[in-house]
């Protein structure tokens, strides 16, 4: 009997431990997001203007959309249901942090939204009635969508204390953080020139915008094409981007919207722009900027496109060959290779062209394995900014100028790399074909990037094996013509005798190099100004000084030479830089001094007969972001202080700080935030709504 | 030494080789919509019929063109029954003598792709009445019209010109009740015509899931 119940029971347990697992493959999720409604405070007090939180976790995949969709989707909403005790108009808008571009299809279809996670801050005034708790019930609304669109609705609730205020602190610093995240009121001016398509809106603001910083505008209404490129331009002042109006666009009284500034090593910022009509800002448009391949990552090729690309690569390898700075190397090194092997026996032909293939092989996979850990360590994820970051040019420039000199026979590369690569290809047997392959392919790689760039950098942004697959393709395409003559008995036979026109055709190849050379500049011209190029001509003086004092040999001579080498290469490689701009998020003036409170400090600044605004915060207090976001840390507010000559203080009530709860307790606050307002020599200050706008602390600064 | 043809035929191969791996690949796609009050793109499609329909087989009558996908809620909003709000449109304008054809843009192994048997059995299924359903799997048509969502709506008069471009009703929403608070553009568009006035809205933003090419 028991025997039966215990098979009984491992039977059940087995059953329920399956059932959910059976559901969840037929059912799938309940839903795609999970929401909560959250709050800084577990208590209130009436009449109170406290932050809550919609909080949105989503599955790996799916996005939720901005207050502007883009060309297809909706929105999320709150909506309050009549089981709460507060009226409708209680409930304040989202605080829409920056949002990402979602591009659904590449050029044509464009919106804008939030995955992984994303917390909605909106305020919450408490009614100057309520008495006991406020209650709260919802409905969140929205359209979540991964390759196809679901509407869900989810049922969210809470309960506030009413009475002493009282802070949750956790919650408060998780709204806190996303409303950092809330793009702050542009520090500059916006215009927008609709004179013609496309229009262009500039951006003028102290300092411009950071080296390398990629801008995007989204709207908030439908006025541009979402999907369509911005070219964008820049200079001293700024920046600009071309907008293509929609097919009915038109501006309004103003163009609203955030600009996205994506700058590398750095977080993305948002800023809010209401952007008047009139002509383009002077110096935001000196200079284009190279357009990065794609704005944000793309999915991942199909094995079709993968297949496609590893094609293109192919031909590029075989191309490759015939590159001036492989063919005068390859023609002598591989020919004599062949037909050496050719004297011996059939066998040993074709495991040299495999070796040789290996070479290649394994060459062009540690190149592509570098280029992938660059893409880790910058984040920068096309090939093709090479040919963007100024410094990289000049290098560049230089080396296929060096390249030409020794192609025209100015040096022979004695004791360096190249000649050790010859040395090990000239071994005979395996290793040497080996090697030949390896100093193929390190001797190939300069010009990969120019002139094979394009197509690469469609493949930069694929992931990791994608990337390899490529290179290996490449590699093989540069290794198959060998490859087949050490397979195909006889076809050597075809191939031209060596002699003295190969060397008159490696000089011939310097002037390809040269030409190469000169585009380049003409490159780095466009990116970095005349300056740069100037800088890279020394450069280039300088290295030819390298080549003229190494002749003759001898240590002094040598180490003279390695100098000028190192001079002509760094110089203009630092010289080349654009100058940088200050960290992005400076949305202030920086150089406004923001002094920690003290009740002593105040006395000695009243007695200096300065207006003190003291600012009671904490990281955890959403308000007080809130008010940072649109009121304190702004331009016009942080002038209008700078112009009072007021002193602003900062006490941080983060962690419990005795001396800050006293006052505040002073002033009959049981928390944070409250704003003193000191006016000149007055020693009773005012005490400030909790919720600040920029019209009221302007003219109290005026003012007083 | 001597140049012989084998040297120079070398020397052009490389030539051309280099000035060939030289150019730079930027694929560009701009996508110009077609403008309103302008003629309307011709186009030639499949039907799920099986035969083939031009834009011109229609001139000297209204057409309105409905992009559609059967699995995205805002398309299944208007086909709900009731209020049936799509299917009633396109019985109207079947008995107004207006031309209406339901487009299906959606790619092979996307939502909403259809060959000929599911969308004859679809509109059976929803009781659809439109005059045709074109099989645009390759979305050429809907890339013409730069169809975006779906529903997305255009209408064109007697004449070949393009008169409305946009959503199918104000509320952008997926929930049924909210059809009978909002004004329908397709219906006001099509009564304008008929009194012979200028379309009072003739572009609006289309709401919905974007076309699945």
């Amino acid at each position: 009997m028991r025997r039966i119940r215990s098979i009984l029971t491992a039977l059940a347990a087995g059953l329920c431990l399956l059932a959910p697992a059976a559901s969840a493959q037929l059912g799938g999720p309940e839903r795609y997001a999970q929401s909560e409604l959250i709050s800084e405070r577990t208590s209130a007090a009436p009449g109170e203007t406290v932050f809550l939180a919609l909080k949105m976790v989503m599955q790996p995949g799916w996005h939720v959309y901005w207050r502007n969709a883009g060309d297809a989707g909706l929105p999320p909403q709150l909506i309050l249901k009549d089981t709460s005790n507060v009226p409708a108009e209680a409930l304040g808008e989202f605080l829409w942090p920056l949002a990402h571009v979602l591009p659904v299809v590449e050029g044509e279809i464009m919106d804008y939204g939030y995955d992984d996670e994303v917390v909605f801050a909106l305020p919450l005034t408490v009614p100057s009635d309520a008495v006991g708790e406020v209650r709260i019930e919802a409905t969140a609304d929205y359209l979540i969508c991964e390759a196809v669109c679901v509407p869900e609705t989810q049922d969210v609730s809470l309960v506030l204390a009413v009475g002493e205020p009282a802070a949750d602190v956790r919650s408060g610093d998780l709204i806190s953080a996303w409303i950092s995240k809330v793009p702050a009121p542009f520090p500059g001016e916006a215009r927008i020139d609709d004179a013609a398509a496309p229009w262009t809106l500039s951006l003028a603001k102290a300092g411009g915008f950071p080296e390398g910083a990629r801008l995007r505008f989204f709207p908030f209404e439908h006025e541009i094409s979402h999907p369509a490129a911005q070219p964008q331009r820049e200079g001293p002042e700024g920046a600009s981007l071309s907008l293509t109006p929609d097919r009915a666009g038109k501006v309004g009284e103003v163009l609203a919207g955030v600009v996205r500034v994506d700058a590398p090593g750095a977080e993305p910022v948002g800023y809010e722009i209401r952007a008047t009509r009139g002509g383009v800002l002077a110096g935001t448009a000196d200079r284009a900027v190279a357009d990065a391949v794609v704005p944000e990552a793309p999915a991942a090729l199909g094995l079709q496109g993968l297949l496609a690309l590893a094609g293109f690569a192919l031909l590029g390898g075989l191309i490759l060959n015939l590159m001036p700075c492989v063919l005068p190397v390859l023609s002598m090194k591989a020919l004599g290779m062949v037909s050496a092997a050719s004297s011996g026996h059939a066998g040993e032909l074709k495991s040299h062209g495999l070796w040789y293939t290996g070479g290649v092989l394994v060459s062009f996979a540690a190149l592509g394995g570098a280029i992938l850990a660059v893409r880790e360590a910058t984040g920068f994820a096309t090939l093709g900014f090479q040919l963007q970051h100024a410094p990289t040019v000049a290098v560049l420039a230089l080396i296929m100028f060096a390249v030409g000199l020794w192609l025209m026979g100015f040096f022979e590369l004695g004791t360096s790399i190249q000649n050790t690569g010859s040395g090990l290809a000239s071994r005979g047997g395996a290793l040497g074909a080996f090697f030949t392959g390896v100093l193929a392919a390190v001797v190939g790689a300069p010009c990969v990037g120019p002139f094979l760039g394009a197509a690469l950098g469609a493949v930069m942004s694929q992931p990791a094996p994608g990337v390899i697959a490529v290179f290996l393709a490449m590699g093989f395409g540069m290794a198959l013509p060998f490859l087949i003559l050490s397979f195909v008995p006889g076809l050597h036979r075809l191939l031209p005798k060596p002699g003295k026109w190969m060397e008159t055709l490696k000089q011939a190849f310097a002037f390809p190099m040269f030409l190469t050379a000169a585009w380049l500049l003409s490159v780095l011209a466009g990116l970095a100004g005349a300056g740069a190029v100037g800088w890279t001509l020394a450069g280039a003086t300088t290295l030819a000084f390298a080549v003229w004092v190494a002749r003759g040999g001898g240590m002094i001579r040598r180490g003279a030479a390695l100098a000028a080498l190192a001079i002509g290469f760094g110089l203009p490689a630092v010289q080349a830089n654009v100058p940088a701009g200050p960290a992005p998020g400076d949305v202030a003036a920086e150089d406004y001094a923001e002094d920690a409170w003290s009740p002593e400090k105040v006395e000695a600044l009243l007695a200096e007969g300065r207006p003190v605004f003291v600012d009671f915060t904490a990281s955890w207090c959403a308000s007080c972001q809130v008010n940072k976001l649109t009121t304190l840390n702004t331009k016009r507010v942080r002038d209008a202080f700078e112009d009072a000559n007021v002193a602003f203080l900062a006490a941080d009530f983060t962690r419990k700080d005795p001396v800050i709860a006293q006052e505040l307790k002073r002033r009959g606050r049981a928390g944070v935030p409250m704003y003193l307002w000191y006016p000149a020599g007055e020693s009773e200050p005012q005490i400030l709504p909790e919720l600040l706008s920029q019209e009221l602390v302007i003219g109290l600064a005026v003012g007083g | 030494m001597k140049l012989t043809r084998r040297h120079l035929t070398l020397a052009a191969g490389m030539m051309t080789a280099v000035a060939l791996t030289a150019g730079a690949l930027i694929a560009s796609t701009a996508q110009a919509a077609p403008a309103m009050g302008g003629a309307a793109p011709a186009f030639t499609g499949v039907t799920a019929a099986g035969g083939e329909i031009s834009l011109a087989d229609f001139a000297g009558k209204t057409v309105v063109l409905e992009w559609t996908n059967d699995g995205c809620p805002f398309v299944q909003k208007h086909y709900a029954t009731p209020p049936a709000n799509m299917q009633t449109l396109q019985k109207g304008a079947a008995a107004d003598d207006v031309v209406w054809i339901s487009v299906i843009s959606s790619a092979p192994g996307k939502q909403g792709y259809s060959d000929a048997a599911r969308a004859k059995e679809l509109t059976a299924s929803r009781g659809a009445a439109p005059a045709h359903v074109v099989l645009d799997e390759s979305g050429a048509i809907g890339r013409l019209y730069g169809a975006k969502t779906t529903p997305h709506m255009f209408i064109i008069t007697p004449g070949g010109e393009l008169v409305y471009d946009g959503a199918i009703d104000s509320k952008a929403s997926s929930k049924v009740d909210d059809i009978a608070g909002a004004t329908n553009y397709v219906a006001a568009a099509l009564a304008d015509l008929e009194a012979g006035k200028p379309v009072a809205t003739p572009v609006t933003k289309p709401y919905g899931c974007s076309v699945k090419y």
